[in-house]
């Protein structure tokens, strides 16, 4: 037994000195910095209201989409967007957004006949390729344009602008069929041009002042117009003359046509930094007042069910669908009977009653009242 | 648990680091287990050298005792040597006989019975040196993790109250806690798996040295019923 305990404790100290040595401290795991990512629990129902926004921003106390990359800024807009006027047409690229916008600069002067001749004989030699090619039919623009007529803007102010334009043009013929072969197209254009210069500058800017100011906007605003002369120039060198006869009153369609360069949607609005949002407004609701303007118009249609005592449980809540012109979508469902179907029905005949008279919805919210759902309170709405 | 101390964090994590900043319930468990550890390799190594030497034992008698030596004279070199396994039996019958023979013993059936009980005793006896200690084997097999598991559990307790008191759970504060823990279940486990293997061989080769002497105690007896008969047949 002596050797096999003497033995066993020689084992088991080799054993333990062993292990003292190549078992003592094991390296330390290195553990990689890892940035934590901050998480914030938002409620599900915040998620359909968010406000146009930076996805990525912080946020702020006020509510600011991504700010518009140029500086200035329209005072009331109402859409985004990188546009000197507040408007919802999608941006065009332009070919050559310089030369024109120098060009156009000088022009605004009283005199239209003269630039017209100093714009247009330039350009068509210089650029008659950049046009691109969905232009190349220029017709059909003015077409599209003249059937929009109250053109807000030009329609003011046209009086004024028209008069002047109609003999420029003739002048501008007759001089210009002196010097060159001039098209009447672009006589006419170049008086629209500076018709709409005229006209806009009252718009974007207080009228004296316009001058500075409305140059580059109607840079911008008369290219279009600019290219189509370019267009034009080139296929009907020799049918100018004739095209002035052909019924084509130019000051009408200076008055209808849209100056607006056709540029993304929206005016600029926001210079703040960009606060927390998704893409689009999603979930704006109806102001206090515009909901109780609503449950007004459906008070006055309701007809609570005769005989009927209003208490407190008799309330329905009824959600139901406006289209875009503010008219009834589809049956209001009843969201939540109030348990008497009398009541509910009268509740939804109100609705119904309310539509064939017009709803007043407030203008350019259609995507907060396109779903409606009003409680239906005789207490509140009747009060009975 | 008096000293609730915290292992400060990027503690020395070496073994003997460990063992020395458990508390003393776990120390004792540790060191009661490496105890268990030491005496259970004793017995491996004494078990292991005792059955080896039986085995030679057994061996070397066979061959002596089927060699056709005479049994007179085997006893004879025997009796006064000390001897193990069959040659104790062998020592042990014979003796017995001469005993009754020299007498003059009248009962042939007495005489058989007698022998026999006494090469049963020594077959015991010699089986139960065999089997000593295995049971510490046995109990160290099954109990160490048990033991070693005690030892943790108490050691996670303390190294969690350790924590409470720090109100701090950074892995570094929890972790020497655990490990100095753990350790306690590692030595009752290192403990119990050699014990566990060795018993269940020792134990096997014991049963297999015992079926070996039985077999020889029964040829023995035989041997020894067919003497008598002969020497009952000479009288008669």
């Amino acid at each position: 037994m002596r050797t096999g305990l003497t033995s066993s404790v020689i084992l088991h100290t080799v054993a333990l000195a062993f292990g003292l040595f190549t078992l003592s401290s094991p390296p330390a795991m290195p553990a990689a910095d890892v940035e934590s990512v901050a998480v914030d629990i938002v409620p599900m129902e915040a998620v359909p209201q968010t406000l146009q926004g930076d996805k990525k921003s912080v946020m702020h106390e006020k509510p600011a989409p991504l700010p518009t990359k140029r500086p200035d800024v329209v005072p009331n807009a109402q859409k985004v967007g990188e546009n000197t006027v507040d408007t919802d047409k999608p941006v065009t690229d332009e070919a050559k957004p310089k030369p024109v916008e120098k060009t156009a600069a000088p022009p605004p002067a009283p005199t239209p006949t003269e630039k017209p001749a100093v714009e247009d004989v330039p350009k068509p030699q210089e650029k008659p390729k950049p046009i691109p090619a969905t232009e190349v039919a220029p017709t059909p623009a003015p077409k599209e344009e003249v059937k929009p007529e109250p053109v807000k803007q030009t329609d003011p102010k046209p009086t004024p602008a028209k008069e002047p334009t109609p003999a420029p043009t003739k002048d501008t013929t007759a001089a210009i069929q002196k010097e060159e072969v001039k098209p009447d197209a672009v006589a006419e254009a170049i008086s629209q041009d500076q018709p709409t210069d005229e006209a806009k500058l009252p718009d974007s800017a207080p009228a004296p002042q316009a001058r500075p100011k409305p140059q580059p906007a109607q840079a911008e605003s008369a290219k279009a117009p600019d290219r189509k002369d370019a267009d034009k120039p080139v296929k009907e060198a020799s049918s100018k003359p004739k095209s002035d006869d052909k019924q084509f009153n130019a000051d009408e369609i200076s008055a209808l046509l849209d100056k607006q360069k056709p540029s993304g949607g929206g005016a600029k609005r926001s210079t703040q930094q960009a606060s927390l949002g998704g893409e689009k407004d999603q979930g704006q609701k109806l102001s206090k007042s515009e909901e109780g303007a609503l449950r007004d118009q459906l008070a006055g249609c309701w007809t609570f069910p005769a005989g009927m005592e209003a208490t407190n449980d008799l309330i329905a809540v009824i959600s139901f669908n406006l289209d875009a012109s503010g008219k009834l979508d589809g049956l209001p469902v009843v969201e939540k009977s109030s348990g008497n179907r009398q009541v509910d029905e009268s509740a939804v005949r109100a609705i119904q009653k309310c539509n064939m008279a017009g709803l007043q919805v407030p203008a350019g919210k259609q995507d907060i009242w396109a779903q409606i759902k009003v409680t239906f309170d005789p207490r509140e709405m009747l009060g009975l | 648990m008096e000293n609730i101390a915290l292992a400060e964090p990027g503690a020395h994590l070496s073994i003997w680091a460990l063992f020395m900043q458990a508390g003393w319930v776990v120390k004792l468990v540790m060191i009661g287990l490496l105890c268990a550890s030491i005496w259970t390799w004793a017995i491996i190594i004494d078990k292991l050298v005792a059955f080896s030497r039986m085995r030679l034992a057994l061996n070397r008698f066979e061959q002596v005792f089927w060699s056709g030596q005479s049994l007179e004279d085997l006893y004879r070199t025997l009796a006064d040597r000390k001897t193990t396994g069959m040659g104790a039996i062998f020592v042990a019958a014979m003796r017995e006989w001469k005993k009754s023979f020299e007498k003059g013993a009248k009962s042939p059936l007495a005489l058989q019975t007698r022998i026999d009980k006494a090469m049963d005793l020594a077959l015991t006896r010699e089986m139960e040196r065999l089997e000593g200690r295995l049971g510490f084997l046995a109990t160290t097999g099954s109990a160490a993790p048990f033991i070693g598991l005690f030892g943790t559990v108490i050691g996670i307790m303390t190294s969690f109250q350790a924590i409470a008191a720090s109100k701090n759970t950074s892995l570094s504060v929890v972790a020497p806690g655990i490990a100095e823990a753990l350790l306690a279940t590692a030595i009752g486990l290192l403990a119990a798996i050699p014990a566990v293997i060795a018993y269940n061989k020792l134990s096997s080769d014991a049963n297999k040295l015992g079926v070996r002497m039985e077999g020889f105690s029964d040829e023995f007896s035989a041997i020894l019923s067919r003497q008598i008969d002969e020497k009952v047949a000479q009288k008669v």
